[in-house]
């Protein structure tokens, strides 16, 4: 169990820079993830900390430890694979027992630990099966009992999740958050998946070409996006240009902006707002109103299209003078439906955020 | 290992030691031999050498005659083998399931053995000569042009069958049923569709063949006596300069390589560009076919194994039918010859199986180690390994012993004598296949699974020996064994490098037939055969793998 910190790492692949000058603190026990499309560098950046790249520039820490030039078989990592990469030729025990010998624990020991970690995953009655014989959610719960049985300082997995199918991803989600709970160990967590990610971390750091977009906790990544990147990765968002009508230097928070010629309450979200921002919208924060009487804080729209989704119906609407948003109404908060055609209002919540274009 | 930098450490150190293991073997030989072919008697630099084999009139006859011969014998291999695969791919029919005993036979009948055996039926003295003379006609005689062609594509047609075969089978049957959907009806669908797609593969395995026609020795000289070709003359040329200059040897040498590496660039940079990548789809049904057809299919095909096969039942014949020199006295059983080659002259059995074990086991040392660097630590280094490894195709085999010859006869490392030269010899020419073999497995092989094992906290040499060379196992036991195989059969570059005391079978069974004696032959082929056969059907058992499943 250990923190990592990583201090202005730098990765390039020939002239493509992955990483550029990133630095990020892991705490002690935390399920922390890196989050971000493929291509933005968070399995590049994984696999700096693994070493099985070595980082052009910068440190690597398990807490005090410089790790940055040790090789891979000496950090004492627990890994977790895509594909989980388990040993074809060998069955379950021994793919669990491998980096127990290459440790050189005693026949005993070794027999009860694998066995038990064997256990924990829920496989004692498949021990002597090969990978091949397993399905996917049980070979996963291999790899995983195979990287946890060592006791390593960090544990770092992979995207495991992507190769399930979609029950097996959320019945997995609790193994591993169990497993890793019960062990108390750091670990970071590689998945382009937010739901995946808002579901099991402690903290997240969203990644966007190389660089840290957001860290933060799931809420207020979900809450209090820092930029249109971020708001439209965690959840979907309608980020909406606006031109700002006055902003209050003093008091950290309030604006006034204008939006299809109405003039709207937000909420500033950055230092410094002038001439034209973004408003951050949430489609299931909109509402929609008839376009008689005219309500406070609201947009004259007309609808598109009709979504029905069963616990909520999803319209796209066109702003007066505006885009196209999409706003979501929930199956319970449903007083009157809205047909393509119906003139409408969008009503905005003052909690809206409004950032520098 | 503090001096080398911990990167370096292992796969650096193994890359840079593997290149110059190659360096020394492949290219340095070779550049040696193009040395010796632009040296004059002083040694200095001239073209004399050839100038004066293109002014030799036998010279250029031979050139001739090797093309002519090359371009016949592909020509055929291709009307056979293109129809067969064809036949097999499409359709169904009785006895089908024979043909899957082609690849086995291409691997386990040397051509030595075909020449010889095919000489048994159809030479001078042959059975089928003999017999057709006895009822007044008479046979062309098989020595020179008929005895070149009909063996060589006997040979050589399976290499066309099993190339067009795969990409028949690798063909998506939907691209048809689109041909069809748009409204081509069947023949010319599959003329505007599958043709144009089969033809890259084709030409591919052409290719191939036709480099190896140019190449071959042994089938060229048992049966070419009246017809000059290149090989057989620089091989003679090779016996002449003997302790002489090596200028002719060195420039014929360099004529042929110069032949098989146009080719070879050919195949390469225009045909392979050319190959398609199709989406594995689905494989299009075999149509069965019906009764009378069925017969004429059934009846080619059954045809063509059986010409394949023969020479293997007509060497065990052979061996145990009495002789009273020359002639064979076919219906009369004796163990007369296997009892005196295993009295009197069983060296060249010892010597076939010392060589071929030492080489083996280094070969597929070294072909695995290569494949590891060229497949999983691809780097500008690696890949130059890639380029040197398969250099030994593009050189027949008598031409690398001519080359390993001049290089180690002198100097501070002399091999020339040495078994070590006949060891390396081996390895160095089979080593392009073994890579490849090695090569398509590793291929397979996920990254993730050594980087687990590093993860787990084994070091990246030990986690090469603990997790990939487990699952490569199957395929090293198949590259030993066609190692091994190919190996105890060599004679061509053999024959070169070989001295008194180091003859292998082969080399006793060519000096067999050269004396006419083919009972004898054929006890050295019988024993060869079994030697061949034996890893075969062990490993089989034994490791229960497929040896044939990536040909």
């Amino acid at each position: 169990m250990a923190s990592i910190s990583i201090e202005n790492i730098k990765k390039a692949f020939g002239g493509n820079r992955v990483l550029e000058d990133l630095s990020l603190h892991i705490p002690d026990g935390a399920f922390y993830t890196l989050l971000g499309p493929s291509g933005c560098g968070k399995t590049t950046l994984l696999r700096c900390i693994a070493g099985f790249h070595e980082a052009d520039a910068g440190r690597l820490l398990f807490d005090e430890d410089d790790m940055t030039r040790v090789p891979t078989h000496r950090r004492d990592i627990g890994m977790v694979f895509q594909d989980y990469a388990l040993f074809p030729d060998k069955t379950v025990f021994d793919n669990v027992a491998y980096g127990l010998r290459a440790r050189g624990v005693g026949k005993a020991e070794l027999r009860q630990r694998a066995d038990r970690a064997i256990e924990s995953v829920g496989l004692a009655s498949l021990a002597e099966r090969y990978p091949a014989q397993m399905s996917g959610g049980q070979r996963q719960r291999v790899a995983l009992a195979r990287a946890l049985v060592i006791r390593p300082r960090v544990l770092l997995m992979d995207e495991p999740l992507s190769n399930l199918d979609a029950k097996m991803r959320t019945q997995m989600r609790d193994v591993i958050l169990d497993l890793v709970q019960e062990a108390h160990i750091t670990t970071v967590f590689v998945t382009h998946d937010q739901e995946e990610a808002l579901a099991m971390s402690d903290r997240i750091a969203i990644m966007d070409r190389g660089r840290i977009a957001q860290i933060g906790t799931p809420e207020e990544l979900y809450g209090m996006p820092v930029d249109a990147y971020v708001a439209d990765f965690i959840g979907s968002a309608n980020t909406i240009p606006v031109s700002i009508e006055s902003a209050d230097p003093l008091s950290a928070g309030n604006v006034r902006y204008l939006l299809g010629g109405r003039s709207l309450d937000g909420v500033r979200a950055c230092d410094r707002l002038d001439g034209t921002g973004i408003l951050i919208a949430r489609p299931e924060e909109l509402s929609l109103a008839p376009v008689d009487p005219i309500v406070p804080n609201a947009v004259p729209a007309s609808v598109l299209r009709r979504q029905y989704l069963g616990f909520k119906t999803s319209y796209r609407v066109k702003l007066r003078e505006g885009p196209e948003i999409r706003v979501d109404l929930s199956a319970i908060s449903r007083a009157v439906d809205f047909h393509p055609g119906d003139s409408v209002q969008v009503l905005f919540p003052a909690q809206s955020r409004v950032i520098r274009a | 290992m503090s001096f080398i930098k911990p990167k370096w450490w292992p796969w650096g150190v193994l890359t840079v030691i593997s290149l110059i293991i190659l360096a020394f073997f492949v290219l340095y030989p070779l550049g040696v031999l193009f040395n010796n072919s632009v040296r004059d008697e002083s040694g200095a630099l001239s073209l004399a050498g050839f100038s004066q084999l293109f002014d030799d009139g036998v010279f250029l006859k031979a050139l001739g005659n090797t093309l002519t011969l090359g371009v016949t014998v592909t020509t055929l291999s291709v009307a056979i083998g293109v129809p067969l695969a064809y036949m097999v791919a499409r359709y169904e029919f009785p006895m089908k399931n024979l043909v899957a005993v082609l690849p086995v036979v291409t691997i386990v009948i040397p051509e030595v053995i075909v020449g010889q055996s095919w000489l048994l039926i159809l030479g001078n003295n042959g059975l089928l000569t003999n017999f057709m003379e006895r009822i007044g006609i008479e046979l062309p005689s098989f020595y020179g042009w008929n005895g070149l062609i009909f063996s060589m594509t006997l040979v050589y047609y399976t290499y066309i069958y099993l190339g067009v075969l795969a990409a028949l089978r690798g063909f998506d049957g939907q691209l048809e049923e689109a041909g069809l959907s748009l409204g081509t009806p069947p023949l010319t669908t599959r003329l505007r569709v599958l043709f144009p797609l089969m033809l890259p593969a084709v030409a591919v395995n052409a290719l191939v063949v036709f480099s190896l026609v140019v190449g071959n020795f042994v089938l060229a000289t048992l049966l070419g006596s009246r017809v000059p070709l290149l090989s057989v003359m620089t091989y003679n040329e090779f016996i002449n300069e003997m302790g002489g200059s090596p200028l002719l040897q060195s420039a014929m040498s360099v004529v042929s390589i110069l032949i098989v590496g146009i080719v070879l660039f050919l195949q390469k940079r225009v045909v392979e560009r050319k190959l398609y990548t199709m989406t594995p789809g689905r494989a299009p049904q075999a149509a069965p076919v019906r009764s009378g057809a069925a017969m004429i299919f059934t009846g080619c095909v059954g045809f063509i194994i059986f010409l394949s096969i023969l020479p293997l039942i007509i060497v065990f014949v052979a061996a145990f039918t009495e002789t009273s020199g020359p002639v064979m006295r076919w219906g009369v059983w004796s163990f007369a010859s296997i009892l005196r080659i295993v009295r009197s002259a069983p060296e060249p059995v010892f010597n076939s199986l010392t060589f071929a074990s030492m080489a083996t086991v280094a070969g597929v040392v070294f072909a695995v180690l290569a494949s590891y660097l060229i497949i999983k630590k691809r780097n500008a280094l690696t890949q130059s390994l890639d380029y040197i490894v398969v250099m030994p195709l593009t050189i027949s085999g008598t031409v690398m012993g001519i080359a390993l010859v001049q290089t180690f006869n002198t100097g501070w490392l002399v091999l020339a004598g040495s078994s070590a030269i006949m060891v390396l010899c081996y390895a160095v020419r089979r080593l392009p296949f073994a890579v490849r073999n090695a090569s398509s497995t590793l291929f397979n092989i996920p990254d993730s699974i050594e980087e687990a094992s590093i993860s787990l906290g084994v070091s990246p040499l030990m986690s090469f020996f603990k997790v990939v060379l487990p699952v490569m196992k199957a395929s090293i036991v198949s590259a030993a064994i066609l190692m091994w195989v190919t190996t105890i059969a060599e004679l061509a570059a053999t024959i070169v490098v070989y001295t008194g005391g180091l003859e292998t079978m082969p080399i006793a069974i060519f000096r067999q037939i050269d004396g006419g004696r083919l009972g004898l032959a054929s006890a050295y082929g019988a024993v060869m055969i079994t030697m061949i056969l034996v890893p075969i059907i062990v490993s089989i058992k034994l490791f229960r793998i497929n040896l044939f499943s990536n040909r």
